[in-house]
């Protein structure tokens, strides 16, 4: 049978698929359970359960795991006899589910056998051989198959990664919409769920959120189009012109941009105080609008890749070169305009630090970063924890949205910003 | 002949020049207003009458002040008339500091004006003899468009930086070489120059300051490095799965990683943060699934709280790299892919022969900026563990995660050890300009800018 060939599969994992499930299928008749609760294998204990009284929901994630390891050999074994592309299929997502149901094994498993009556303080590394092997062998199973059956292995590893990314983002919603206030809760998904997090926050007399967001909507707004105009300003100068002093000008740049930002913001506030602008949100504009142009290496890499013949040709027509500036490169440069604009108007709401030091304790001009973080403060979190998730989700939400809809552009510009 | 023709530089400008061009050594914009540009050489004359005045009613005063950074304690001091003791104002050294390198960065600007105005009026004079054309007024308001442009386009940024970076910065670099610590708070205690003694007591001493500094840079090296290339390799290969053939739904898996890029960093840092927490979800979760018997303590002991900051770093910086690398993996010619398959190397000498040579010739210069990015990544310490824990082995207020920025910002928070906090400013300045210029050395897109155009 090894020397046949079917189109859409490669017959040469077969073999291998065989092996792991006929292993996975032995690991059901070794030890599962710890030394101290007999040794059983999995069968026994998934015997033993059923008979027992108060045994949990999700024994059945137990159940499962062994009533498709079994189905997964069997067809693994038809699929012997009768090769053929929908048997292979099949296999494969019963053994997907198979796989499935052993890794929720990995979290539920000790739930299973404590409420099940089978151990007491069961800890997972004192499980006996048979759950491990069953777990290894249930991977090794399904990337043979879905190699047999020419399915990209990728999906295993991205699901996996998919979920752990997901996790804190699902804790952060979910927390948002928790009845049950406070940080310390021994549960992952709430016992009710509410939306008055959401209401409070904007009705909570103690903390105006609905102004430090529109705070924060000014400075996101009024920085967008200042630092944008500053930063396509310079690059262009910088890119498209020759002036003496160019380079010593732009190694200046360089050379400041080394130091670390904050180690002169204590002067920095000294001075915004001696113009009598500290703790109003106008100093915040303007002192992002001052550094703006600081960041202007991306953009002028990206002018860069202009042809130079363009602006050329338009200094032979008569075009001045503010002319070329707004009628020829700023046409050109759509995506990284939206870049820059997408990188300051997320740093408007993620810039902590200088807006902290500026504001002090005027809450009233606070953005919302600096707010969010004085509700997590240690003598404020357990009452504000439910209501800073909510904050964060109607904060993260807009700019996510934003995010994922800009993706291209925001491609474009990290891309140019390492080209050879 | 030749001679005549050549352009005079600073100095022959004086030595060869008339008594017009010589004069305007000293009064700035005569040279215009001989040759005809009245209003600009009128221009200068004032900025330089303005600059003077302030030099005299003031300056004089801030910079020689400068010298000393105040001599009289603010304190009781004796009235003899009224015969009684009674609170004197005093210096305050940090406004004499402050104010005083505002008084050199003015004199900065008008020693550029002087040069300006002497060039112009060469300038000028050249055109004149020459039989040029010579703008007026309006012509030269009129040029800023187009061959002056980076006069109008340049001179917001330039002032906003002088004001608000430039001034400061200043500031705070001479600070490095005073000592204005918690021991010296104007206006009560002044503070005074002490040379170099501050880089002796972080660097060479068996101070608790140079017992902290030592292991807070290596930690950082540690920390830069790791966070770095895990991210680095994390992503790349994230995105050749996610590009890899027979995937479907690239957009999907894509938009999984991205969305984590679009929450603001302190939102999630500052989330993961609690749920690391002892009592926080992770470790209610790993009990409850029989992990481990009791809570693991994630972010307050010194070890686990290292390697828990570059786990969570890996979470939020994968998918930077793999958006980054997503777009240069296209670029890679297929053919090249195509011929090794021929020739039977299997996927991972691929990647070893091709896809890796490739990406890391185009990343390198990416690679050095992220890694002096991560030496001085504040967020990710200071919204997470706050460089917790503390220890006693280390100078008050850092911590074993504290990495040099994070100490920085603590000593001027919390501790007002400024001249510290500045000499460790310019001690990551040295370290960041190492790393920039071996990256200058190694990659062509920076000498060579000409390149793409």
């Amino acid at each position: 049978m090894m020397n046949k060939t079917v189109i859409g599969l490669k017959l040469e994992y077969f073999l291998r698929a065989l092996v792991a499930v006929i292993l996975s299928f032995v690991s059901l008749l070794i030890p599962f359970t710890s030394k101290e609760a007999g040794s059983k294998n999995m069968i026994s204990t998934a015997l033993s359960l059923l008979s027992a009284d108060g045994a949990a929901k999700i024994s059945f994630f137990l159940y499962l795991a062994v009533i498709l390891t079994v189905a997964s050999l069997v067809l693994g074994v038809i699929s012997y006899f009768k090769t053929g592309v929908k048997i292979v299929k099949a296999w494969m997502f019963v053994q997907i589910f198979a796989t499935f149901f052993w890794t929720t094994l990995l979290f539920a498993v000790k739930i299973i056998l404590e409420e099940g009556g089978i151990e007491n303080d069961f800890l997972l590394k004192s499980a006996g051989i048979g759950f491990w092997t069953g777990l290894v062998t249930a991977y090794c199973s399904l990337v043979f198959i879905m190699k047999l059956a020419e399915v990209n292995v990728g999906y295993i590893v991205l699901t996996i990664l998919g979920v752990m990314w997901m996790f804190p983002i699902l804790w952060i919603l979910l927390t948002a919409l928790r009845a049950e206030q406070g940080y310390y809760v021994g549960y992952f998904f709430p016992k009710h769920l509410t939306l008055k997090n959401f209401y409070d926050l904007f009705h909570n007399s103690a903390v105006p959120f609905g102004k430090w967001w529109v705070n924060t909507m000014i400075v996101a707004i009024c920085g967008c189009i200042l630092n944008t105009l500053i930063v396509l300003g310079t690059a262009f100068v910088l890119s498209r012109t020759r002036f003496s002093g160019r380079k010593p000008f732009m190694n200046i740049l360089m050379i400041i941009g080394m130091f670390p930002g904050f180690m002169s913001m204590v002067a920095l506030y000294n001075i915004l105080k001696g113009l009598g602008l500290n703790q109003s949100i106008g100093a915040l504009i303007i002192v992002g609008a001052a550094g703006a142009a600081m960041g202007y290496h991306i953009t002028k890499g990206y002018f860069d890749t202009i042809p130079k013949a363009i602006d050329e040709a338009a200094i032979i027509d008569g075009a001045s070169r503010l002319q070329i500036f707004t009628r020829i490169t700023i046409p050109l440069s759509k995506s990284i305009i939206v870049y820059q604009v997408l990188g300051t108007f997320l740093g408007a709401w993620s810039d902590y630090i200088f807006p902290r030091l500026l504001f002090g304790d005027r809450q009233s001009s606070y953005t919302v970063a600096v707010g969010l973080f004085w509700m997590t403060d240690f003598r404020r979190i357990d009452s504000y924890y439910t209501q800073f998730a909510a904050g964060a989700v109607v904060i993260a939400l807009p700019i996510v949205i934003l995010f994922i809809w800009l993706q291209r552009f925001y491609v474009e510009g990290l891309s140019g910003s390492v080209k050879g | 002949m030749d001679r005549e023709y050549k352009r005079r530089n600073f100095i022959t400008t004086f030595t060869k020049g008339d008594i017009f061009s010589k004069l305007s050594y000293i009064f700035c914009g005569l040279a215009n207003i001989r040759y005809g540009q009245v209003v600009k050489g009128l221009l200068f004359l004032l900025l330089e009458v303005c600059y003077f005045v302030f030099l005299f009613t003031t300056g004089i005063n801030l910079i020689h002040n400068l010298t000393t950074l105040g001599e009289h304690e603010q304190g009781m001091a004796y009235n003899e008339a009224l015969g009684i003791y009674e609170m004197q104002a005093g210096d305050n050294s940090m406004i004499i500091l402050l104010t005083g390198v505002v008084a050199i960065v003015v004199t900065i600007c008008f020693v550029a004006i002087w040069l300006f105005s002497i060039s112009s009026g060469e300038n000028a004079r050249y055109n004149h003899d020459h039989g040029h054309h010579i703008n007026n007024f309006f012509e030269d308001v009129k040029s800023l468009t187009n061959e002056n442009i980076h006069f109008l386009l340049l001179a917001i940024p330039v002032v906003g930086l002088l004001i608000f970076t430039f001034t400061p910065l200043i500031y705070m670099i001479l600070m490095a070489f005073t000592n204005y610590d918690n021991e010296h708070q104007p206006p009560g205690h002044l503070f005074d120059w002490v040379a170099l003694d501050n880089f002796k007591t972080l660097l060479l001493s068996s101070d608790k300051l140079s017992q902290t500094f030592w292991p807070v840079l290596g930690w950082t090296f540690i920390w830069g490095i790791f966070a770095t290339f895990s991210c680095y390799f994390g992503g790349m290969i994230l995105a050749m799965i996610i590009n890899s053939k027979g995937i479907e739904f690239k957009k999907f898996w894509r938009t999984i990683f991205v969305v984590t890029m679009g929450i603001p960093a302190f939102i999630s840092l500052k989330v993961v943060g609690t749920m690391l927490g002892e009592k926080g979800i992770f470790n209610v979760l790993i009990q409850k699934w029989g992990w481990t018997a009791s809570a693991v303590p994630f972010l307050t002991q010194a070890n686990y709280a290292r390697v828990s900051v570059i786990l969570v770093n890996f979470w939020i910086g994968v998918p930077v790299t793999m958006l980054m690398v997503s777009g240069i993996l296209m670029n890679i010619p297929a053919e090249l892919y195509e011929s090794a398959r021929i020739d039977g190397a299997n996927p991972f000498v691929i990647f070893r022969k091709i896809t890796f040579p490739y990406m890391l010739f185009v990343t390198t210069p990416y690679l050095i900026a992220n890694l002096i990015g991560n030496f001085n990544n504040f967020s990710a310490i200071y919204f997470l563990t706050g460089g917790g824990p503390m220890t006693l082995d280390y100078y008050k207020g850092a911590g074993k995660t504290d990495l040099l920025v994070t100490w920085l910002y603590k000593l001027t928070a919390d501790t007002n050890d400024y001249n510290l906090a500045a000499t460790i400013g310019i001690l990551i300045f040295i370290i960041s300009a190492t790393f920039t210029l071996i990256t200058f050395q190694r990659s062509g897109s920076m000498k060579n800018e000409e390149g793409f155009q």
